[in-house]
């Protein structure tokens, strides 16, 4: 199976620990990490991803302006996108999918819900 | 002349001496006898025709008995299938079920196995982020977030017993309404109190995870140094979508209660040093072995 490639935006070091943690469980897939949204567009210019999971709250960029930026992007507009959000930032999870994101997750995140949406998304059985 | 050409006609040719009367009763017997011949023989061609008719009639009747027959035949045999097919399904459904619960099972061992493998991701990943750093602020921000993020805790307290031993201090709040301010906690008095006391973790279990207070928090988290208590977290309101406790919830304050303690002493002396050098003079001054 080809290695497909993740992109984690997310600025603190553990959420971006527990997610690359749940998503070491799905074979074949490669983790890239990013600080911030900033440092994800570095990322996504660098090479080409297959999924995209970025935080919304974030220094430097958001996840909101993030999600703007992949779908405005030709290269990366049609990268799958999940968002993570607090279950409270109702609007900012209804604005993320507004703007193109594909899917949102609810902290605090468990690995079986990471790992189910990643793979439906990547069409993974 | 005249009465014998009378004799003559009443006679018949070359038989001179037979009488008319009986001539004409000959050949009327003869034509009697001819006619029935006729009428028999019609009769019998006539029955002839029927027996043929009747003997064709039963040739189609035989050929469709013995059809008949033979379809019977078949449709026994089709039975005969049809029930051999019905058992065949029967055993085939009884495995199909046998494997279907099997499949169930292996899914919900699986669905388990997962959530543990989670449960230990969360611990490692909380109990090592504690210790990437040798900054209070740091170590703070990331307990701070370890309970937000991981536990879920929307409003909490972080307490720091006084060196006196009579009271515990708050030093740093989340998610409090506005204007709120925790009071110093005595020691031993009250939920808080007793666990900053006795260094036991503190749970409410009496259901859904509503909104607690000071005096009824729904959790609180002894910090503890080698089993000393030294501050406690006092978990205040959860957040909306987390209605009851999570399978890790109780080892992750356990976890919490183990090693921030120790983080946070560690990150408290390292500030109060000027270098890591310095810091580590504990060593050179025979803190090799214990006590």
């Amino acid at each position: 199976m080809a290695e497909l490639a993740c992109l984690v935006v997310e600025d603190s070091p553990m959420m971006r620990q527990l997610i690359v943690f749940a998503l070491a469980r799905i074979k074949g897939i490669q983790v890239t990490e990013a600080e911030d949204g900033v440092d994800g567009l570095k990322k996504l210019a660098q090479k080409r991803f297959d999924i995209v999971l970025t935080d919304i709250n974030m220094p430097m960029m958001d996840g909101l302006k993030l999600v703007k930026r992949i779908r405005g992007d030709a290269v990366h507009k049609d990268i799958p996108i999940i968002v993570i959000t607090t279950e409270g930032a109702a609007e900012d999870r209804q604005r993320a999918m507004a703007l193109g994101a594909n899917a949102y997750i609810t902290k605090p995140i468990q690995a079986p819900q990471v790992i189910a949406k990643v793979k439906e998304l990547l069409k993974l059985t | 002349m005249a009465g014998g050409a009378k004799r003559a006609a009443r006679s018949s040719p070359g038989s001179g001496d037979i009488p008319v009367d009986f001539s004409k009763k000959r050949d009327a017997l003869v034509r009697g006898f001819l006619k029935r011949g006729v009428e028999f023989t019609e009769e019998l061609l006539k029955e002839n025709e029927e027996l043929r008719r009747d003997v064709a009639r039963l040739s189609v009747d035989g050929a469709r008995l013995r059809a008949q027959v033979a379809s019977d035949d078949a449709i026994r045999e089709l039975l005969r299938t049809i029930e051999a097919l019905e058992h065949e399904k029967k055993s085939l459904l009884e495995r199909s079920n046998e494997l279907e619960s099997l499949s169930r099972n292996y899914e919900g061992r699986s669905g388990e196995m997962e959530r543990e493998i989670s449960d230990l991701a969360t611990l490692h990943v909380a109990g090592t982020q504690l210790h990437t750093s040798f900054r209070p602020r740091r170590v703070v921000r990331q307990l701070a977030e370890l309970m937000g993020q991981l536990v879920g805790a929307e409003a909490f307290v972080m307490y720091l017993i006084e060196p006196d031993g009579k009271n515990a201090r708050a030093f740093y709040t989340e998610g409090l309404s506005a204007g709120t301010e925790p009071e110093p906690v005595a020691i031993a008095d009250g939920v808080i109190g007793e666990t900053c006391a006795t260094g036991l973790l503190h749970m409410r279990r009496d259901g859904k995870l509503e909104r607690g207070s000071f005096a009824d928090p729904l959790a609180v988290v002894p910090l503890t140094v080698e089993g000393r208590p030294v501050g406690a977290i006092a978990v205040l309101a959860m957040l909306a979508h987390k209605a009851e406790w999570a399978s890790v919830d109780e080892e992750l304050f356990q976890l919490v209660g183990r090693s921030a303690g120790s983080a946070l002493l560690s990150a408290s002396l390292y500030a109060s040093m000027e270098s890591p050098l310095e810091a580590l003079q504990g060593l050179r001054n025979g803190g090799s072995t214990d006590g």
